[in-house]
């Protein structure tokens, strides 16, 4: 191909030198392409006629791949020009993690992916007892009570004195699946990570490309900022990810709970096993160890004994009426106990039968039996005529609650009452 | 000229309003609260009696409960 060079080279430089957006606008026209393409050096231009017809990104490594080696040099001028033209663009590679997992010569016995399972499962119920109640917890968790107090802002409410007791959100939380207790957790967290001198921006980028990474394989924790380092260390308390200590190095891995970071709230592909078996005599058979779930079984229903692998219970009239009492709705109750079903039932159709989420509901409706709304009564009116607009005009406004035109009777909301006077007040036209 | 009585709308079913009634029957004369009685489930009431209607129905709810002693 020969060498012309139509322009003089310090042409192109000048053309180099422009700011970017001018550049990008010099190129729509077909010349100025075809100059510079002129200008380019030889390797340069074959570059550019060969990813001419490549539509995604290629890699420099691979680009690397195409010289051989005592062409490199030439390759760096031609990549460099390239770039100062504007001719190819960097762009970053959003798929690949700031670190590779460790290699298995120096991991050795790595946790299996069931162990990885219990142990998140151990921690985060761990962390979720003594959220709710710091005297049951077997095991504390290293968080200082300054940040456990923190989580529990929403979810309890302490008196002086007093131990704190679940409110009404507290219960609620503990009835919402793992994922979303998770969520919460994490929020709270980032929410208040600027107290604690961290940016939140950081924290969140780092939890999200934490879920990125493979389940079960170990990361070495050199590869973190001092940043990253403080919070894998609370991660590691709730459960996150699993800390291990080699001989010169250590690790992380991350576990199901960490990779489901990124999942949506609803995808339900991570459903843990059910362990509720619900009886049409309102017996309640669970098939559960933990005692997060004692816990969570006491609140609606009354516990009759509990064996090693088996807490049996009954649904009462009293256990409910203490959980309504707690703020706890029926609704809440009975999704409990559909979504924690035991996969003996499960396929059943109604998973938990009929008469017992019936009756629930019945038990939540007989305690608002009486409606008692605040309003004003307005009787002795002198002619009908003003009792027929005075009507009118609270049905207007969707505030009339009884009219009696016998005995010529009104009775409005109470937040009407100085509407409804200012109305009767007026001039009558 | 029209007056004007600031009170408590109450609507419920049959039976509840019955019990009201008893209620507000027992009361010696001065602490009677109903103003009216609109029809057979509705009543107008004076507005400091909410809380105490309310515990009284939770009381006659207990008394038909039994816990089993543990």
């Amino acid at each position: 191909m020969p060498q012309v060079r139509i322009v003089p080279k310090n042409f192109m430089d000048l053309v180099a030198a422009l700011p970017a957006a001018k550049l990008d606008k010099l190129y729509d026209s077909v010349f100025i392409c075809e100059a510079v393409l002129r200008s380019l050096p030889p390797l340069a231009k074959k570059y550019v006629l060969q990813m001419l017809f490549i539509d995604f990104p290629v890699t420099a490594k691979s680009m690397e791949e195409w010289v051989l080696a005592d062409g490199l040099s030439k390759h760096k001028v031609a990549i460099d020009r390239l770039l100062q033209l504007r001719v190819i663009h960097e762009v970053s590679e959003s798929g690949t993690l700031p670190r590779e997992p460790m290699p298995p010569n120096v991991t050795v016995r790595l946790p299996t992916l069931e162990d990885l399972e219990v142990y998140a499962h151990q921690q985060w119920e761990c962390f979720l007892l003594q959220l709710i109640n710091s005297s049951q917890a077997e095991r504390l968790t290293s968080f200082s009570s300054s940040t456990m107090r923190v989580f529990q802002r929403g979810l309890l409410s302490s008196r002086e004195n007093e131990a704190p007791k679940l409110t009404e959100n507290g219960f609620q939380f503990l009835l919402m699946d793992t994922n979303a207790q998770l969520w919460y957790i994490i929020r709270e967290y980032i929410s208040t990570s600027e107290d604690r001198g961290v940016d939140p921006t950081d924290l969140i980028s780092f939890l999200l490309e934490l879920s990125f990474h493979t389940l079960g394989e170990a990361y070495n924790l050199n590869t973190l900022t001092d940043v990253q380092r403080n919070a894998i260390k609370d991660l590691a308390d709730l459960g996150l990810v699993k800390l291990q200590q080699g001989r010169k190095e250590s690790w992380f891995i991350p576990t199901k709970l960490a990779t489901n970071l990124s999942v949506s709230l609803t995808d339900s592909s991570s459903r843990k096993e059910g362990f509720v078996v619900v009886e049409t005599n309102f017996r309640m058979y669970a098939y559960s160890t933990s005692r997060l779930h004692s816990e969570i079984l006491r609140l609606f229903s009354r516990i009759e004994y509990q064996l090693p692998n088996l807490i049996v219970g009954a649904i009462t009239k009293e256990s409910l009426y203490n959980a309504f009492e707690n703020g706890i709705t029926a609704e809440q109750i009975v999704s409990f106990l559909q979504q924690n079903a035991h996969p003996r039932v499960a396929e059943k159709i109604p998973t938990v039968p009929e008469n017992v989420t019936d009756q629930i509901r019945l038990w939540e409706t007989d305690r608002n039996r009486v409606e008692m709304i605040p309003s004003h009564l307005y009787e002795d009116f002198p002619s009908k005529d003003l009792f027929e607009a005075c009507c009118d005009f609270a049905r207007e406004y969707n505030c009339l609650l009884w009219e009696d035109s016998k005995k010529m009777r009104l009775i409005v909301r109470g937040e009407f009452h100085q509407q409804m006077r200012d109305f009767l007040r007026r001039p009558k036209q | 000229m029209v007056n004007a009585i600031k009170g408590l709308f109450i609507s419920c079913d049959i039976p509840m309003a019955q019990f009201i009634v008893n209620l507000n029957n027992s009361m010696p004369p001065s602490e009677k609260f109903i103003v009216h009685m609109l029809d057979s489930t509705h009543i107008f009431v004076q507005p400091h009696v909410a809380e105490m209607i309310r515990s009284k129905i939770a009381e006659f709810r207990d008394q038909n409960s039994y816990e089993k002693p543990a």
